[in-house]
């Protein structure tokens, strides 16, 4: 199984970050390396991906679906990639791609790269320095929109001193700063996009015929139908092993599974853990397990729905919501959501992180001591209705969950039936995804059962349980506020050796954890089905697709589609 | 007659207006917007949604929104979908034709499976196939469509080996020589067509039976039976041109089933029509792409209840000089 490889590699010991300057000769050797030619593994084959729906557009910088993003990470290179330990401090670990090399400044305030004089745009046009300084300017420009340039606030400014050397100039040193600007790219060709901005730019050609530098390059898009990518046979990196990998849409899940079975697609990014059983029986298919990044969470609302400036009236109480905690059996409850394909969330991060350290201490269940808690509290059932009630105030609120997510919806149920053995009575609100996150923009809740997708760095947790993020526009829906748990994520984001960031990064999420502003529920995991035939390799937990370039399919094992000479 | 159509049309125009104006203030009414799917992901701030609801005009005051919007369609523009990145025509003209076909057939389908099945029920009235084929139309009538689609996916794909949705091989198509696509079309196109008919039948076939009994007791079906003509020829050629006229109302009806398509079949079949382009401008709150489609929506109900008038106008000569 693959789940066990993957787990060597999130555990990867990472390398301390240290400010340093280096030459360019130390550099090449180092990082140069990279992908060398393999000619033992064959070349050739079809890869069919099937998916939920189509992207919205595939110009990188305004695409946020995870389609689009599949397609843009083939389609176009970075200077660098991340690695598989998925460390962001620094760039130990980091992959060259359009830059074959690097090199810090002295003071650290900026980032000379070194562009791979061989790469060219897919339709022939060398990449240069200036198409870097192009696709900063693109991101960063606020007419444009792109949700990505908060990641760029850093970086100052990207010239290009000559036509094969880019430098990314910050404005203060931070260990994630690399990362920040170098993940956050995805160069674009100057030549094809011009001075298309603003709203032209979502109607431009390349929105929806792009071209790249990736190792596959885009052949056609049949809205609704399907996505085509085929090898880029003279790459600077070395052709991919697949020559074609197609993308093909299915809404419902009946049908993308009935395609998989029937042989007509390959892969399956996210198969519902119903299916994992049937899927498992079939002789012809493999079931990837990975950890993901995601975790979800029963959030409370800490402020009034009506009157944000006032504590709500059940959850603004810490007490209160540490008894809830402890009332619910987290470990049932995921288990009969996810069966084995979730584990129990540990707090406001995913166990993927080398920063995160799985042996937090947790408020475990027990419902005597939820119980003993409650009535200590004066939330007693006076009235035997089955409501505990304290001053007139029933225990009584709102679950709202996206209807969405039958998992969430499913985990709703259970609760209220938890909660109902402690006295505490919920009402389970369940929404489509606008009228779902429209509740939590504009705070109108007692409780949500919200989830988060994080990206590779920890970073995010500032935004989604900080102070910051609790004002009106933030995405701390849950208006949760401690200045401790703040200023330890602030020394996390700031240490520049893991064991600090660890370290620091630990005490945050004990500070919140021992709040409870939220009962953190599964860690669902990505339950992928592929075709045996198909060989993979690098499943990273933030982008399963990183290294298709290099999945293949050996001759012997080869069916019609793989044998078709597309002589593109 | 003129007049008639004229002031029709009127209506029809009136209509239309009415139905986008509702839709779209319904639309803008509910709750969240097209970029709450985006609040989702924490790292796009409500600086970047400004940004996003500025560049497409969704921060003025809805009055504005509404007299803009008014405008733009008059100058033929129906706006930009948010939820595809592309011109609101530009979606329609991929989605639309694929809907035209597939419920083109399905219709078809329907009614030539409905109208036989209902032709064979009164040639054989009050025996065991009437009863059977009764029952079986009633079965079918009473089958939710989503479910019909699944059986008929689930059964056809695995015995007959017929395609899994889609309305083309995504990975065969383009190396097929022009009979192999035309059969890949065809092979695509018949389970969903299947599913429809098999929905559309036995409505079409429960009307045109009722219609059949009604016109059979007529003088001058008895006065054909008296000169000896069979009962074959006599439901064909004598009955049946009365007994159409019903059926053509539910043809003026079914019209509009031609843009808005059945959403779970194309859902099911991968189909990629009109029917699941609405549903999910929907649930994204895609309101250029909705307001468009219904709008379409509208005039096709207007101009599918003229065909009927028209037709059944055609086929009754008494209707003809009516105001």
């Amino acid at each position: 199984m693959d789940v066990e490889k993957v787990r060597r590699q999130l555990v990867a010991p990472v390398r301390i970050f240290i400010v340093r300057s280096v030459t360019f000769v130390a550099l090449l050797a180092a990082c140069s390396g990279g992908e060398s030619p393999r000619s033992d593994t064959p070349t050739g084959g079809t890869l069919v991906i099937s998916v939920g729906g189509d992207p919205e557009t595939l110009l990188p910088p305004i695409a946020t679906t995870t389609t689009a993003q599949i397609i843009g990470d083939l389609v176009y290179d970075r200077l660098a990639e991340i690695g598989d330990s998925l460390n962001t401090v620094g760039d130990s670990g980091f992959h060259p791609r359009l830059a074959e090399a690097w090199e810090w400044a002295a003071d650290s305030l900026s980032v000379t790269f070194r562009m791979n004089p061989r790469a060219r745009w897919h339709d022939g046009v060398p990449v240069r320095s200036s198409d870097v300084v192009f696709t900063y300017r693109l991101y960063s420009d606020s007419l444009n929109g792109s949700p990505y340039a908060v990641a760029l606030a850093d970086v100052d400014s990207v010239t290009a001193p000559d036509s094969l050397t880019a430098t990314i100039w910050f404005r203060e040193r931070s260990p994630m700063q690399f990362y920040d600007a170098v993940n956050t790219m995805s160069i674009l060709p100057a030549h094809v996009l011009g001075n298309v901005r603003g709203p032209a730019l979502r109607s431009s050609p390349l929105s929806r015929a792009p071209i790249g530098s990736g190792r596959f390059r885009f052949v056609k898009w049949s809205a609704a139908q399907s996505i085509e990518l085929a090898a880029d046979t003279a790459n600077y990196r070395r052709r991919p092993n697949l020559d074609r990998v197609i993308i093909t849409i299915a809404p419902d899940m009946n049908t993308a599974l009935a395609r998989l079975a029937g042989g007509e697609a390959d892969m399956l990014e996210q198969i519902p853990a119903a299916s994992v059983a049937n899927i498992a029986k079939d002789t012809s298919m493999r079931v990837l397990l990975t950890n993901g990044l995601d975790y979800n969470f029963i959030q409370f609302n800490l402020s009034d729905p009506g009157f944000p400036s006032r504590a709500h009236r059940l959850f603004g109480d810490r007490e209160l919501r540490r008894a809830l905690t402890l009332a619910l059996d987290r470990a049932s409850i995921v288990q009969n959501a996810y069966d084995s394909l979730a584990d129990v969330a540990i707090g406001p991060t995913v166990r993927a992180y080398p920063t995160t350290d799985p042996s937090l201490r947790q408020l475990a269940f027990s419902r005597d001591a939820a119980i003993r808690t409650l009535d200590s509290l004066g939330w007693k059932d006076s009235n035997n209705d089955g409501v505990r009630e304290r001053n007139g105030v029933r225990l009584e609120f709102s679950l709202s969950v996206p209807t969405s997510s039958k998992a969430r919806v499913a985990m709703a149920e259970l609760i209220q039936e938890q909660f109902r053995r402690v006295g505490a009575k919920v009402n389970i609100d369940a929404l489509d995804i606008p009228a779902f996150v429209d509740l939590q923009n504009r705070r109108r809740f007692d409780a949500v059962i919200g989830g988060w997708h994080v990206e590779p760095s920890p970073g995010g947790v500032r935004q989604t349980w900080g102070s910051r993020g609790a004002q009106t526009s933030g995405s701390n829906y849950g208006s949760y506020r401690n200045s401790a748990f703040d200023a330890q994520v602030d020394s996390a984001l700031a240490a520049n050796t893991l064991e600090e960031r660890r370290s620091h990064f630990s005490r945050a999420y004990q500070i919140i954890i021992d709040d409870a502003p939220a009962i953190w529920l599964a860690e669902p995991k990505r339950v992928m089905a592929v075709h045996k035939r198909i060989r993979t390799v690098g499943l990273r937990p933030d982008a399963w697709w990183a290294n298709i370039a290099e999945w293949s399919i050996p001759a012997s094992e080869r069916i019609a589609r793989d044998r078709i000479a597309t002589g593109r | 007659m003129a007049a008639f159509f004229v002031r029709r049309v009127l209506q029809g125009i009136v209509v239309v207006a009415l139905v986008a104006t509702i839709v779209f203030l319904l639309i803008h009414a509910a709750p969240g917007d097209p970029f709450a799917a985006a609040m989702e992901d924490p790292s796009i701030t409500e600086s970047v949604r400004q940004t996003w609801r500025h560049a497409y005009g969704l921060d003025r005051p809805i009055g504005e929104q509404y007299l803009r919007y008014v405008a733009n369609v008059f100058r033929g523009d129906l706006g930009f979908s948010i939820s595809r990145q592309r011109p609101v025509v530009s979606a329609l003209a991929d989605a639309l034709p694929n809907t035209l076909l597939l419920m083109t057939l399905g219709l078809i389908g329907g009614f030539a499976l409905g109208i036989s099945v209902a032709v064979v029920q009164v040639r054989h009235r009050g025996k065991a196939l009437d009863r059977i084929l009764g029952g079986v139309s009633l079965a079918f009538f009473a089958v939710p469509d989503f479910w019909l689609a699944l059986l008929v996916l689930v059964s056809l794909t695995s015995w007959l080996h017929f395609p899994i949705g889609g309305a083309v091989d995504p990975v065969m198509y383009d190396f097929l020589t022009p009979w192999g696509r035309f059969v890949d079309r065809v092979r695509h196109l018949f389970l969903p067509a299947l599913t429809l008919s098999l929905l559309y039948f036995p409505i079409i076939a429960r009307h045109q039976r009722a219609s059949l009994m009604e016109v059979l007791p007529s003088e001058y079906i008895t006065t054909a039976r008296a000169k000896g003509v069979d009962e074959r020829t006599l439901i064909r050629h004598h009955a049946m041109r009365n007994a159409l006229l019903p059926v053509i109302t539910i043809l003026g009806v079914a019209f509009p089933a031609l843009l808005t398509g059945a959403v779970f079949i194309e859902k099911v079949f991968s189909w990629p029509g009109m029917g699941f382009l609405i549903v999910s401008s929907i649930q994204g709150r895609d309101y250029p792409l909705l307001t468009a489609a219904v709008i379409l929506g509208a005039v096709f109900v207007v101009v599918g209840s003229l065909l009927a008038d028209a037709l059944y106008r055609l086929l009754d000569p008494r209707l003809r000089d009516e105001r």
